[in-house]
């Protein structure tokens, strides 16, 4: 296995897709963290100011120690996770592609060890990519979020911890997709359009129109999103144990804007997508294991 | 484990994809030692057979197996069986040192090995330029050093030319033969038997996904030269003549001539001379295997296809399916199922 996964190394350093991916997920992460990094610290301001005070002291929170720096770096991670996801695409319908996939099972003792390898291989780069991402996230907020407003060290491991989860799963995830679909361009272009957009319009659609607000709290997008995002959510009490007196348009509008919507906490988010994860990747395995190559 | 003996088994072998049956009840087996063609024309089933023996196509029915053990049975499979197979790709970025480093790891040599593939197959010079940016032919090469990286006892090629200029050619034919100089089994599938004619020793012929002959080269060379074809005043005077010299099976043929076998032009001339027999034409039918080939594959495509096959198509003859030591065919093989060359000439026209 050893050898396997070493060659899956080889595979992926000698091909441009990894730093191809990293640059942008890096920059992604850090643009987001720094816009939203000057939104939220801004509307912290805001709820410093006199007329939000009454809310405030109502909701018995303290505006300028409220962490809102959770909320810019879960922002930045997750619309960069969408990378990982992609670079995730690339591990078996790549193959595909460039029709390699045969040299792969044929140079393996069985076609599961060659799988088996690549998963432990993307496992290691999705955690690469999510250290990377949380770490240039967490750079872009710190350098516009007030220092008060900054998450604890306990909340920036919980969230560098969530994050890898995330890019973790979500590379994961990309290499069922593509394994299901065997088509590079296919998968990526319909993830990207899905995760960017569809889903949020479902989401915010299905509230809206149809009252429906765990609609995030379920699908892929939403659920991968809610792992980081449900933390700030949470920190919020507008997710997990949510704060007493918080009518529900608030709590929504809130973990809408941690970047949550609809998540009920960030394990149960990370469970959920762990189930989608499951569900593309099992079923990318079992038909590779028996599928006929041509 | 496996058994080590470099044997390749095929054994009642089928596949259907949907409604195709691509492969039908294939039997045959390849020793070491020898340079195999696996010969059959376009869409016989032969990438297919190779694919299920190396366990990227997974049979209906039968086995193919190498040392006595399916592909996925091998423990580290390039060590035993390395392949070159059409509509194989290369990352077009990468280059060919480091396509061939990611297999080496996989396979678990030494990075030296690449080098020493590099320079096997004469790639050495083009080692760090990407594989996009080959030739067919390079690309080709850059495929059997991918083969060679385990230094396999066993190596299956699937039309392995495509591609190769006539001193590419030339060079794999002197390297498998080497090659299965040193005990190994080398399997070469092909269309056209020219092609391989100079490499192979022994010799697989499927036609529609079913074994049409198998046994040594020369074997079924010499099956076919002794046939004489003479042109006579008096047919029956000379047959008589060629009884009592030992020719005993003369075929009139539909143009008035006789086709002999087991004799020669020489003592043809001989017996007619002495019979006062006057001939008009005499030459020998000399062994050509294209021709055989396509008799023995003919049909594919051709005549047949709206009538059942002939009785005996199904299942070849006793005597020529294993066993592979070369068994010389028994008469009558050449036209399996076929009208004999007595009654129709289509055979040696090349019909097919």
């Amino acid at each position: 296995m050893g050898n396997l996964i070493k060659a899956e190394f080889r595979k992926t350093l000698t091909t441009k897709s990894w730093w191809g991916l990293l640059i942008p997920a890096a920059l992604f992460s850090f643009g987001f963290a720094l816009g939203w990094g000057n939104v939220v610290n801004e509307f912290g301001d805001f709820l410093g100011g006199s007329d939000a005070r009454m809310l405030t002291d109502l909701l018995g929170i303290d505006p300028n120690t409220l962490p809102v720096g959770l909320l810019a770096m879960a922002h930045g991670i997750n619309i960069a996770t969408i990378f990982p996801m992609i670079f995730g695409v690339f591990a078996l319908a790549g193959e595909y592609g460039k029709k390699t996939i045969s040299t792969t099972f044929l140079t393996a003792p069985t076609r599961g060890s060659a799988l088996t390898a690549k998963m432990v291989t993307y496992l290691v780069w999705g955690a690469l990519y999510g250290v990377v991402i949380v770490g240039v996230a967490s750079l872009g907020t710190v350098m516009v979020v007030d220092g008060e407003r900054m998450p604890t060290s306990g909340q920036f491991f919980g969230v560098l911890g969530a994050g890898v989860l995330a890019t973790t799963l979500a590379t994961l995830f990309g290499i069922g997709v593509g394994a299901v679909w065997r088509s590079v361009t296919g998968s990526v272009v319909t993830l990207i359009i899905y995760m960017l957009i569809v889903e949020n319009l479902l989401v915010i659609v299905a509230y809206a129109w149809l009252d429906v607000g765990w609609l995030g709290g379920i699908l892929p997008n939403g659920t991968v999103n809610g792992i980081v995002g449900a933390i700030g959510a949470e920190a919020f009490g507008a997710a997990g144990a949510t704060l007493p007196g918080l009518d529900e348009e608030l709590q929504w509008s809130l973990q809408f804007f941690a970047g949550a919507p609809g998540a009920f906490s960030w394990w149960a988010a990370a469970l959920i997508f762990t189930g989608w994860t499951l569900a593309f990747f099992g079923t990318g395995w079992a038909v590779n294991q028996r599928r006929d190559i041509t | 484990m496996h058994d080590r003996s470099g044997r390749i088994a095929v054994q009642n072998l089928t596949k259907q994809f949907g409604p195709i049956t691509a492969v039908q009840n294939l039997t045959f087996a390849v020793e070491p030692g020898s340079v195999t063609g696996f010969l059959g024309p376009n869409g016989a089933g032969k990438t297919t057979t190779l694919r299920m023996l190396l366990g990227l196509v997974t049979p209906t029915t039968g086995s193919a197996t190498i040392n006595g053990k399916s592909h996925n049975g091998l423990g580290n499979p390039a060590r035993v069986v390395g392949s070159v197979l059409e509509n194989e790709g290369f990352h077009p970025k990468r280059t060919a040192r480091n396509h061939l480093r990611v297999y080496a790891a996989a396979i678990g040599v030494p990075d030296q090995r690449v080098d020493q593939v590099l320079s096997l197959v004469g790639l050495t010079s083009a080692a760090d330029r990407n594989a996009g940016d080959f030739s067919l032919g390079m690309r080709q090469r850059l495929a059997l050093a991918t083969a060679l990286l385990g230094d396999p006892q066993v190596l299956v090629l699937d039309e392995p030319a495509n591609g190769l200029d006539p001193e590419g050619i030339a060079w794999l034919r002197t390297f498998l033969r080497s090659y299965a100089r040193e005990g190994r089994t080398v399997l070469v599938s092909s269309h056209l038997l020219a092609e391989v004619e100079q490499t192979i020793d022994q010799v697989v012929i499927i036609s529609r996904g079913q074994t049409m002959y198998q046994g040594r080269v020369d074997h079924l060379r010499q099956s076919q030269q002794s046939r004489v074809i003479v042109q006579s005043s008096d047919p029956n005077a000379l047959v008589t003549a060629l009884r009592k010299a030992g020719v005993s099976d003369v075929q009139p043929t539909p143009d008035g001539s006789l086709a002999l076998i087991g004799s020669s032009a020489r003592q043809v001339g001989d017996v007619a001379l002495a019979a006062g027999v006057a001939i008009y034409g005499l030459h020998e039918d000399s062994a050509d295997l294209e021709k055989m080939f396509l008799q023995l594959t003919s049909g594919q495509y051709a005549a047949g296809q709206q009538q059942p096959p002939p009785p005996g198509y199904g299942t070849p003859p006793q005597g020529w399916g294993p066993p592979p030591g070369g068994q010389l065919p028994p008469p009558g093989y050449q036209q399996p199922g076929r009208p004999g060359p007595q009654q129709g000439h289509q055979g040696w026209g090349g019909q097919g």
